[in-house]
């Protein structure tokens, strides 16, 4: 998808799949079923950019992340990371952990909460960079001023901080190794809308001063606008559209993105997008998927070849592709 | 319009081991026959607590109403005891939460739990005014003689019962409504079951539904629909709506008035075109470019500075003050007060001249 010599991350039909637990009957003939919560996707994350994927709960986005961060094991597919093929067993991780690193939703839970904050900060840059411990002091109150916070936080413990400290402070963890991919998993989910600003800022100054390469993971549109270079929007496991921000923004081709876009509320009172959508049914099941196009149950534009084949990526302009067989009745 | 409910000088607060926590402070607001109100605002800003004192559901102790009224059409809802509210809650004014999971009995099937709300109802009509609480158990009981053995041990309501309970279901746009009646809370979605929770609040006809981030827990097409759901309901069958929302954008989309708090008062109140074109309040513009709108390279985020105040420490003045970017002398000697400074819009801020 994008030209090959920047390319950060790669991921080839990847898929994971997680195995249903069968009833209690041991002698049952039922066939072992499967949760296909990331069904073959392939991406291609450019390096000093912002790839963010959209889509709502259930369609994969998190199990995704976690796969590429090689916190799950991958049913199949293929992870290139910084122009290596990744397979399993034989790649070190920590090898790998210098360079990724992930930044989670919920700050509360991703602090240790006994450890001070300089122990959480300075804790990767021992174990993992083995780095001296004068070198890591240093990194820590680097780091610290990084994200906007006063060296005497160093000393205190998660539950003194607030909400937005802790992201802070989360942020200032992943970066003072200084990796190529940070990954954000729904990083301002949990936080107030005046912190979330503070937030979003925070990443896009980093970004710049370290040519960080950001693969967001979020479900708020507005989030991935304002972030992202490109946008892949993921509904039950699948890539069902993607392409640079702007085009995918602004004309959304995919008939689910075109219902995803428009059921995000725009804070205008004048312009009452919410109310006009026409969105039926919910979230299909990841067990029991639609045969076919997954989303061919909620979408106003399915005909009989909807149900029967699957539709794959294709290419309808420059950089921007699309999963329909009726894309041109969204044009 | 006529006023439905009309609260005065509230004030409530949380006693803590550190002294008592101001939650909501001197608040004044109305709410008007057929209108959606939307209360806006972020965490810890007091809005919960004010929804929750309207319908006598603080958690007492540590919760306490200082002072102030609550005056439901001509009930003073803070004077009432125990039993004398419950004429209210539930009834007059309805309530849906957050998580509809949690706010749902999960042992009791959904069509059982809507019935129960419409014998509650009824009873209520008929004049009994108190419901005791093994009502559930009695609405078994007096079907448990006709119970069939059969593989789930399948009861069935009174046929009317069911077709009541059927035709809010079906007002709430559930599919299948005939096969949702006997499932269980956990065998439906997240907007299903809230859709069911909002069936539950409307069987009672209240005159007043609170909504406490009712799609907050909910994806944003989801979201949308239940939304639309309850901004079309409002018509049908003619209820208020007091939403309780942290997100500016889903009162924009939705609310007829909008007020938003800040550290437990309300510093701004005004129809939603007035709030949103001219944001008056420091705060309410400060929120307002928050909200990311743009794209990456053509837009920029102004964060409000710093963070919320603690409330256990009343501070003079305006509780803005600190983070304000027009903080002047006055704002931190003189807290403001909500006065009107246009066309129905209220705005406590000094910027707008001193109180006379």
């Amino acid at each position: 998808m994008a030209n090959k010599t920047e390319t950060i991350l790669r991921t080839e039909n990847l898929r994971k799949y997680f195995p249903v637990r069968k009833g209690l009957n041991p002698l049952s003939r039922r066939e072992q079923r499967f949760v296909k919560a990331v069904d073959g996707v392939s991406i291609a994350v450019q390096k000093g950019k912002t790839a963010a994927i959209v889509g709502e709960s259930g369609c994969g986005k998190t199990t995704l992340a976690r796969t590429i961060a090689l916190m799950t094991r991958a049913t199949g597919g293929k992870l290139f990371f910084e122009e290596k093929e990744i397979v399993e067993g034989k790649i070190d991780r920590s090898e790998i952990y210098r360079n990724m690193q992930m930044v989670y939703q919920d700050p509360e839970s991703s602090l240790d909460p006994r450890m001070k904050v300089a122990k959480s900060i300075g804790e990767p840059l021992h174990g993992l960079m083995k780095w001296e411990k004068q070198v890591v002091n240093e990194a820590v109150e680097r780091s610290l001023q990084l994200v906007g916070l006063s060296a005497d936080f160093a000393d205190r413990l998660p539950r003194q901080l607030s909400g937005g400290q802790k992201q802070r402070v989360a942020i200032a963890r992943a970066i003072a190794i200084q990796p190529s991919l940070v990954i954000l998993d729904e990083p301002t989910s949990a936080l107030d809308a005046s912190v979330q600003a503070q937030i979003l800022k925070l990443l896009l100054k980093l970004q710049n001063e370290f040519k960080l390469t950001y693969l967001l993971i979020t479900h708020n549109i507005a989030v991935a606008k304002y972030m992202a270079d490109f946008v892949a929007v993921m509904y039950a496991g699948n890539v069902v559209e993607y392409g640079p921000t702007r085009t995918v923004i602004s004309k959304p081709r995919h008939p689910y993105t075109i219902a995803l876009i428009s059921s995000a509320p725009i804070p205008d009172p004048n312009t009452r997008n919410l109310l006009q959508t026409e969105i039926k049914g919910e979230v299909p099941s990841a067990i029991d998927p639609p045969s076919g196009c997954k989303f061919n149950p909620r979408c106003p534009f399915a005909e009989g070849i909807c149900t029967s084949a699957v539709p794959q990526l294709e290419e309808i302009s420059p950089g921007h592709f699309v999963a329909c067989h009726f894309v041109s009745k969204t044009a | 319009m006529g006023s439905l409910l009309t609260i005065q000088d509230l004030s409530v607060a949380y006693e803590a081991r550190s002294g008592p926590i101001t939650a909501v402070n001197h608040v004044d607001l109305e709410l008007h026959q057929d209108e959606f109100l939307a209360v806006v605002g972020e965490s810890g800003c007091g809005k919960s607590t004010l929804g929750l004192s309207i319908i006598g559901l603080l958690p007492k102790p540590p919760a306490r109403i200082v002072e102030g009224s609550i005056r439901y059409k001509d009930t003073d809802l803070v004077r009432l005891n125990g039993n004398k509210i419950r004429e209210y809650r539930g009834t007059e004014i309805a309530m849906i939460f957050q998580e509809p999971l949690t706010s749902l009995s999960p042992v009791y099937r959904i069509g059982d739990q809507i019935a129960e709300a419409i014998l509650v109802r009824e009873s209520r009509k008929s004049g009994k005014s108190t419901v005791d609480s093994e009502f559930m158990q009695r609405t078994y009981k007096r079907t448990a003689n006709k119970l069939k053995q059969t593989a789930r041990m399948r009861h069935r309501l009174s046929s009317d019962l069911q077709e009541e309970v059927i035709r809010y279901l079906k007002l709430v746009r559930i599919a299948d409504p005939d096969q949702v009646l006997d499932r269980y809370p956990f065998e439906l979605s997240g907007g299903m079951t809230q859709r069911v929770m909002i069936a539950m609040a409307l069987s009672q006809e209240p005159a007043l539904l609170l909504a406490d981030e009712p799609t907050t827990a909910l994806d944003v097409t989801t979201q949308a629909q239940v939304l639309k759901l309850m901004k079309e309901l409002i018509r049908k069958v003619r209820t208020s709506i007091l939403l309780v929302t942290h997100d500016l954008a889903v009162a924009s989309q939705v609310a007829d008035r909008v007020v938003v708090m800040y550290a437990g008062e309300i510093v701004e109140d005004a129809r939603v075109l007035d709030l949103f074109s001219n944001p008056m309040h420091p705060y309410t513009s400060g929120l307002l470019s928050c909200i990311p709108s743009g794209y990456k390279d053509d837009s920029e985020l102004t964060p409000i500075l710093g963070s919320l105040p603690d409330l256990r420490s009343p501070s003079i003045g305006c509780r803005f003050a600190p983070r304000c970017p027009h903080a002047m002398g006055v704002c931190s000697k003189q807290s403001p007060q909500l006065l009107q400074r246009g066309m129905n819009h209220e705005v406590s801020c000094h910027l707008y001249g001193q109180q006379n």
